[in-house]
C-alpha cells in the first residue's frame, strides 16, 4: 500500500516532495477549519444545510490542487511568456472590476463570471502575472540591471500601474503586492536607491488611490483603530477571544463559539478559529508549514539552474508566505484589520485556485528544467546568496 | 529573507501565547461581558378568520419602548431631552417629565446604553407617533430609540368558540385549531445576533447576520360568527337552567360539510360557571343511546327485509335478555306497536327485539354493516384528537350475549358527537357522507395556500328506499314523537332525540346523557345540528325536554338569520300612494324632499333618524331609535342610508336587489353582534 502510493507519488508529482506534502497537509487543515467555521454562515443563508460549504470548498480545494498539478507538470520557463499577455489582459480586467465589479462589504473586488457564476477577483490574476513577469523581466537584464531605460522604466511601470489600480479597490492587496516586488527588486540585484525611487512611485500611485479610489475612509479608519488602543475594534476583540479561549490543546475540531461572532471566520479570521479549536500547538503547526514552504521554496531558488527560475519561486513563495503572515499578524492583533484571507487555507473561490498555480510554479521551479526550449535568459543563477 | 519573516512568525506566536497567557483572564471576562448569542427573533404568528373574514384570533404587535441614550450628538440631544420628556410624560403618565429627563440624562451620563423607558406595551399607532418625537425621529443609529416588538394573542369575540379556536403554549402543546394548524401559523422565526445587557435583558446587535422571521399563514375558518353566537348563548341558558355537568353543540351546514359554530362549554367553579375546557363535539366520546337507533333503523331497512309497517310487541315495557332487563321509558309499556311508532316513541324494546330476531344468530352481519357505512373510523377531521369510535366485535372478550340489543339502542359502543352529527347530515344530504370541514384554506394575505374542500367520504350511505323512510321516521319524531314539543309551524325539523344512562361504578344511574340531533328545513335542509347536555338535574332529564329545546331555540335564530330559507317578511306598505314613497330614512334629508315638493309635514319627532308615514294629506315623522348594540330597523330606507346605519353597529351588509329596504335578516331590536352580517333585500 505504502509502496504503491510512493510510486505513484513518484510517477505523477513530480518536483519537491516535501513542497507536495505541506501542500497536503495545509488542504486538510483547510477542510477541517472551514467545514467548523462556516456553520454560522450555513445556518444563515443555506438553511443549516452545512455541507453545502464543506462539498463547495471540498471541490475547490481539489480543483486548486489539480491546478497546482497541471502547473507543475509545465516547465516553468513557459511562464514568462504567458505573464506578458496576462499582465495586459489583467490591467483592463481591475479597470473594469473597479468600476463595474460586484461589491461585497463596499468594496468592488470581484467580478462574476457569467455561465458558471463564480465571483473572481481578477486582483489574484495580477498579482501572479506580475510577480512572473518581474522575475522574467529582470533575469533578463540582470547584464544591464543599472540601465535605467532599458530596466527601471518597464518594471516601474508595470508595478505602478498594477498596485495603482488594485488599491482602487482593496489596499491591503495592493500594499502587500507592491511590498512583494520589491522584494523580487531587491533579490533581483536591482539598485537600492532604484527602491527608493519605486517607494516613490508607490506612494504617488497610493495618494492617488486614496483621492478617487473607494477605500481611503476605511483604510484610514482602520489604522486608526489600530493606532488607538482605547477602542479595540469588534472583530479584533472576537479574535482576541478565541485566540484566549483556545489554551495550549485548543477545544477540538468543530467546537469554536467565537465563529458565530467573528465576521467571516473562515477566511479574514481562519487563524483565530485554527488556534481556538486546536491550540497554540495547532497555529504553531500551520504557521511551521508555511515557514518550510517558504524555505522549500528558496531551497528550490537556489538550485535553480537558471535566474528567472530563482526570482520565479522566490517571489510566488515570498508573496504567498508574507501574506499568510500579515494574516496571522491580523488575527493576533500585530497588525490593523485587512481583508487578506490565508492563503491555501482561506475558503475563498478563485483565490484557491490562483494560490494553487502559484505553488505549481514553485513546484515546476524546484524540477528544474525539463524541456530543451530557447530562452533569452543569459547566465546562471546569481543570487543564492540573497536568497539565503 | 527567510530569517525576517521566520521572526515575524515568531513574533505572531509570542502574541498568542501574550493573549492566551497574560491577557487570557481579561479576555475570558469580556467574552462573558459581551454575551453576544444568536437568538430567535419571532416569527409573527397568522390569523384565524371567521367565514366572512371577521377576525377569530390574530396576534397583535405591541412595542416596549427602549433607549440607548449615549447614541445622539450633543446637539440634538441637548435640543430635544426637554420636549422629549415632556411628552414621555405626557404619554405614559406615571413619571413627570422631570423624572423621565433625569433617568435618561443619568443613563447618557454613565453611559449605559440601554434603558427602558416604559414598561407599559405600546400600540403601533403609538409607535409610529412616537417615532416622530424629538431624538427618537433621528432614528435607531442616530437617535437612539429602539422599539421592541412583542406579539401578544388577540380574540376580538374573546370567549367566542374559544375551545375550537384553541391555545398553543410554550411547550408546543395546546388544542383546536392554534394546535392543530400550528405548522402553518407559526411561521419560521429568524435569527438574530443579541448582546446581553444588565438586568437580562438582550439587545439587537445590528451587524448584518440577521435571518428574517417568515411570517404565519392564516386559517380561513367556516365558523359563522352569528351562529357561533347564537348556538353559544342557547347552550349556556340551557345548561345554567339545568345545571348540567357540560354540553356542546355543532352546527352543520349539510351540503358542504362547512362547520357553522361548535361550542362546548363545562361547568368550572360553582352553580351557572361554564367555560370552555374540553372539545367535547369533537374529541368526547360517549355511549350515544337513542339517536343511534337510527342506524339500527337503516340496518333493519338495508340488510332484513323488515318494514315500517311491521309490528312488534313491546309487552309491558319490560323484556330480559338472558339476566338483564331492558326497559321503555313509558311505564306500563306502549303494547303493540308498528316499528314506524317504535322509532318515533323510541321503545328500546322493539328495536333491540327486532334486531335481535333479524341479527342475533349472526350479530357479524349487523357489525358489517355499520363499518361498511363507515361507523367504525373516525372522520379525519382537521382537529387533532379526534375521538377513535369504539364499536365491539363478536370476536372481542368483552362481547356478550346481550351486546346486540344494547348495541342496538346506543350503548355498549362510543361515538363522538360530532361523528354522530356527520351520518345524520348524510341523511340530510341525501345520503351523501361529506367529511365536515372546520378550515377552508390556508392564505397568507389575499393568496390561497392551500385549499381543504368537504371530501365525500360516501357518495351514498344506503339505498333511496331507505332513506326516504328514515327521512320520514326523523320528521316523524317531531311531528308525533319524543319531539313533539319543538314543531312549529314555520319550518319542519327532522331529527332524534337520545337520552342515555350514565354508567357509574359498572351500573346505570339515574344520570343521563341527553341529545338532540337533527337537521331542518326537513323539507330542504340547510343546516344539521347536535345537542349534547349532560347530566341535567331536576326534573326534566330527556332528550325531548332537555336538548331538543335548545336545537330549537338555535334552529329557529339561524332561520331567522338566514333570508335564503324562508319568504321574507313584507313591511305594510302605505295604505296611501298618493304621496311620495319614503317610508324611513333622515330627518334633515326628508325635510328638505318634502319643503321642495311643498309636501306639509306634521313635524313632531327630534331624533335625527325617523320613520315617516303618510296620513291623509300629511306626512308625520316618527323617531327610529338607533341604539347601539340593537339591530336598528331599516326597513323603508335607501341603501345609502341602511348601509351607514348598519355598518355602525358593526355589522357587515349584503345586499340583494335596488330601491328601498323590504326585508332584513337580523330582526329589529335584537343583539347586534359586531362582525356579523346582516342580509337585506331592496325592491
Amino acid at each position: 500500500m505504502n509502496i504503491a502510493l510512493k510510486s505513484w507519488a513518484d510517477r505523477n508529482l513530480k518536483g519537491d516532495p516535501i513542497l507536495w506534502a505541506i501542500v497536503f497537509l495545509l488542504s486538510v487543515i483547510s477542510v477541517l477549519v472551514v467545514y467548523s467555521s462556516t456553520e454560522t454562515l450555513a445556518y444563515k443563508s443555506m438553511r443549516g444545510n452545512t455541507e453545502h460549504y464543506l462539498f463547495r470548498h471540498g471541490f475547490l480545494i481539489l480543483l486548486s490542487l489539480i491546478a497546482m498539478w497541471l502547473a507543475h507538470r509545465v516547465d516553468y520557463r513557459y511562464y514568462s511568456r504567458i505573464s506578458t499577455l496576462a499582465l495586459w489582459v489583467s490591467v483592463p480586467l481591475l479597470m473594469y472590476t473597479w468600476l463595474f465589479g460586484t461589491r461585497l462589504n463596499e468594496a468592488s473586488r470581484w467580478l462574476t463570471i457569467p455561465l458558471i457564476d463564480t465571483s473572481f477577483q481578477p486582483s489574484d490574476l495580477a498579482k501572479l502575472a506580475l510577480i512572473t513577469h518581474l522575475a522574467a523581466m529582470l533575469s533578463k537584464r540582470q547584464q544591464n540591471i543599472n540601465d535605467i531605460k532599458e530596466t527601471l522604466i518597464p518594471v516601474l511601470m508595470w508595478t505602478g500601474v498594477i498596485c495603482g489600480l488594485i488599491a482602487m479597490s482593496n489596499v491591503s492587496t495592493a500594499v502587500l503586492l507592491f511590498s512583494t516586488s520589491m522584494i523580487v527588486l531587491f533579490i533581483g540585484r536591482v539598485p537600492v536607491h532604484y527602491l527608493f525611487m519605486l517607494m516613490l512611485v508607490g506612494l504617488l500611485a497610493g495618494g492617488v488611490a486614496f483621492k478617487i479610489g473607494e477605500r481611503g475612509d476605511t483604510v484610514i479608519n482602520r489604522v486608526k483603530d489600530f493606532v488607538n488602543p482605547q477602542e479595540i475594534p469588534y472583530q479584533a476583540k472576537q479574535s482576541y477571544i478565541a485566540i484566549a479561549k483556545g489554551g495550549i490543546t485548543g477545544k477540538g475540531p468543530g467546537n469554536s463559539d467565537q465563529k458565530d461572532f467573528l465576521p467571516h471566520p473562515y477566511s479574514d479570521f481562519i487563524f483565530s478559529i485554527i488556534v481556538e479549536e486546536y491550540g497554540v500547538i495547532g497555529g504553531t503547526f500551520t504557521i511551521l508549514l508555511y515557514l518550510a514552504l517558504l524555505y522549500r521554496s528558496m531551497l528550490a531558488a537556489s538550485k535553480s539552474e537558471n535566474a528567472f527560475g530563482g526570482l520565479l519561486a522566490a517571489g510566488l513563495s515570498v508573496a504567498l508566505v508574507i501574506q499568510a503572515m500579515i494574516n496571522v499578524c491580523v488575527s493576533v492583533g500585530l497588525l490593523p484589520i485587512t481583508g487578506l484571507p490565508l492563503p491555501l487555507i482561506s475558503m475563498g473561490g478563485t483565490s484557491l485556485l490562483f494560490t494553487g498555480l502559484a505553488v505549481g510554479i514553485i513546484i515546476s521551479v524546484s524540477r528544474g528544467e525539463t524541456d530543451q526550449i530557447k530562452t533569452g535568459f543569459r547566465g546562471g543563477n546569481t543570487f543564492k546568496r540573497a536568497a539565503a | 529573507m527567510f530569517l525576517l519573516i521566520a521572526i515575524i512568525a515568531l513574533t505572531a506566536m509570542g502574541k498568542v501565547f501574550y493573549l492566551q497567557v497574560a491577557e487570557g483572564g481579561k479576555w475570558t471576562r469580556i467574552a462573558e461581558e459581551i454575551g453576544l448569542r444568536y437568538r430567535t427573533v419571532p416569527a409573527t404568528r397568522g390569523n384565524i378568520y371567521s367565514d366572512n373574514g371577521s377576525i377569530l384570533a390574530t396576534s397583535l404587535p405591541f412595542y416596549r419602548v427602549a433607549m440607548d441614550p449615549t447614541v445622539a450628538d450633543t446637539e440634538v440631544y441637548s435640543k430635544g431631552l426637554d420636549s422629549l420628556a415632556n411628552l414621555l410624560a405626557r404619554f405614559f403618565k406615571d413619571q413627570t417629565a422631570t423624572q423621565y429627563k433625569r433617568q435618561i440624562n443619568d443613563a447618557r451620563v454613565s453611559g449605559r446604553q440601554y434603558i427602558i423607558l416604559n414598561k407599559n406595551l405600546i400600540k403601533y399607532p403609538d409607535k409610529k407617533i412616537m417615532a416622530q418625537w424629538p431624538i427618537f425621529r433621528e432614528g435607531r443609529n442616530k437617535g437612539g430609540i429602539i422599539f421592541e416588538k412583542v406579539d401578544r394573542r388577540v380574540r376580538p369575540f374573546s370567549y367566542l368558540g374559544y375551545r375550537t379556536i384553541g391555545f398553543i403554549n410554550e411547550n408546543q402543546q395546546g388544542a383546536g385549531l392554534e394546535f392543530s394548524f400550528n405548522d402553518h401559523l407559526a411561521g419560521k422565526d429568524g435569527s438574530a445576533l443579541f448582546q446581553r445587557i444588565s438586568g437580562g435583558r438582550w439587545k439587537p446587535v445590528y451587524d448584518g447576520t440577521e435571518v428574517k422571521p417568515i411570517d404565519g399563514y392564516d386559517l380561513q375558518t367556516t365558523i359563522n360568527v352569528n351562529i357561533q353566537d347564537v348556538s353559544e348563548a342557547a347552550l349556556l341558558q340551557a345548561l345554567v337552567e339545568h345545571d348540567a355537568e357540560y354540553g356542546c353543540v355543532v352546527v352543520m351546514e349539510v351540503k358542504t360539510g362547512e362547520i357553522k359554530s361548535i361550542s362546548n362549554l363545562s361547568k368550572s367553579g360553582g352553580k351557572g360557571r361554564y367555560r370552555e375546557v374540553f372539545n367535547y363535539a369533537v374529541q368526547g366520546l360517549n355511549d350515544p343511546g337513542s339517536t343511534f337507533k337510527l342506524f339500527s333503523m337503516m340496518a333493519l331497512l338495508e340488510e332484513t327485509p323488515m318494514r315500517l309497517s311491521d309490528s312488534i310487541d313491546t309487552g309491558n315495557g319490560q323484556y330480559k335478555y338472558y339476566n338483564s332487563v331492558m326497559r321503555d321509558h313509558k311505564p306500563g309499556g306502549y303494547g303493540k306497536i308498528t316499528m314506524r311508532e317504535a322509532f318515533e316513541i323510541s321503545s328500546n324494546i322493539a328495536i333491540s327485539r327486532k334486531i335481535q330476531d333479524y341479527f342475533g344468530h349472526n350479530p357479524q352481519r349487523f357489525i358489517d354493516y355499520l363499518k361498511e357505512i363507515g361507523l367504525g373510523s373516525p372522520l379525519g377531521f382537521q382537529i387533532t384528537g379526534e375521538g377513535n369510535p369504539k364499536i365491539k366485535d363478536p370476536k372481542d372478550k368483552s362481547w356478550s350475549g346481550i351486546t346486540l340489543p344494547w348495541m342496538s339502542i346506543g350503548y355498549e359502543l362510543e361515538l363522538t358527537p360530532l361523528q354522530v352529527l356527520t351520518f345524520y347530515n348524510a341523511i340530510a344530504n341525501n345520503g351523501a357522507l361529506v367529511r365536515p370541514i372546520l378550515v377552508k384554506s390556508v392564505k397568507k394575505a389575499d393568496r390561497n395556500i392551500e385549499n381543504y374542500h368537504a371530501d365525500v367520504i360516501k357518495r351514498r350511505i344506503c339505498s333511496s328506499s331507505t332513506l326516504k323512510q328514515i327521512q320520514q321516521l326523523l320528521e316523524g319524531v317531531v311531528e308525533r314523537g319524543t319531539a313533539q314539543n319543538i314543531k312549529n309551524a314555520h319550518y319542519k325539523i327532522a331529527g332524534k332525540t337520545g337520552t342515555a344512562q350514565r354508567i357509574k361504578d359498572g351500573r346505570y344511574s339515574r344520570s343521563y346523557y341527553t341529545s338532540f340531533v337533527g337537521y331542518f328545513p326537513a323539507d330542504k335542509p340547510k343546516y344539521s345540528c347536535i345537542v349534547i347536555i349532560d347530566d341535567p338535574k331536576g326534573f326534566r332529564q330527556y332528550g325531548s325536554n332537555v336538548a331538543a329545546p335548545v336545537f330549537k331555540e338555535i334552529a329557529d335564530k339561524i332561520y331567522s338569520i338566514d333570508l335564503r330559507m324562508h319568504a321574507p317578511w313584507m313591511v305594510s306598505k302605505p295604505e296611501d300612494q298618493a304621496l311620495p314613497v319614503i317610508r324611513a330614512g333622515y330627518r334633515d334629508d326628508l325635510d328638505l324632499i318634502c319643503k321642495n315638493l311643498k309636501i306639509p309635514v306634521e313635524d313632531r319627532p327630534t331624533d335625527p333618524w325617523v320613520i315617516t308615514q303618510a296620513k291623509n294629506q300629511y306626512v308625520t315623522y316618527e323617531n327610529n331609535d338607533i341604539i347601539p348594540g340593537i339591530v336598528p330597523n331599516v326597513a323603508g330606507m335607501s341603501l345609502r342610508d341602511a348601509l351607514f346605519i348598519l355598518e355602525n353597529q358593526g355589522l357587515r351588509v349584503n345586499y340583494r336587489g335596488n330601491g328601498r329596504v323590504v326585508d332584513q335578516s337580523q330582526k329589529p331590536g335584537s343583539k347586534a353582534l359586531k362582525g356579523s352580517t346582516i342580509y337585506i333585500t331592496l325592491s
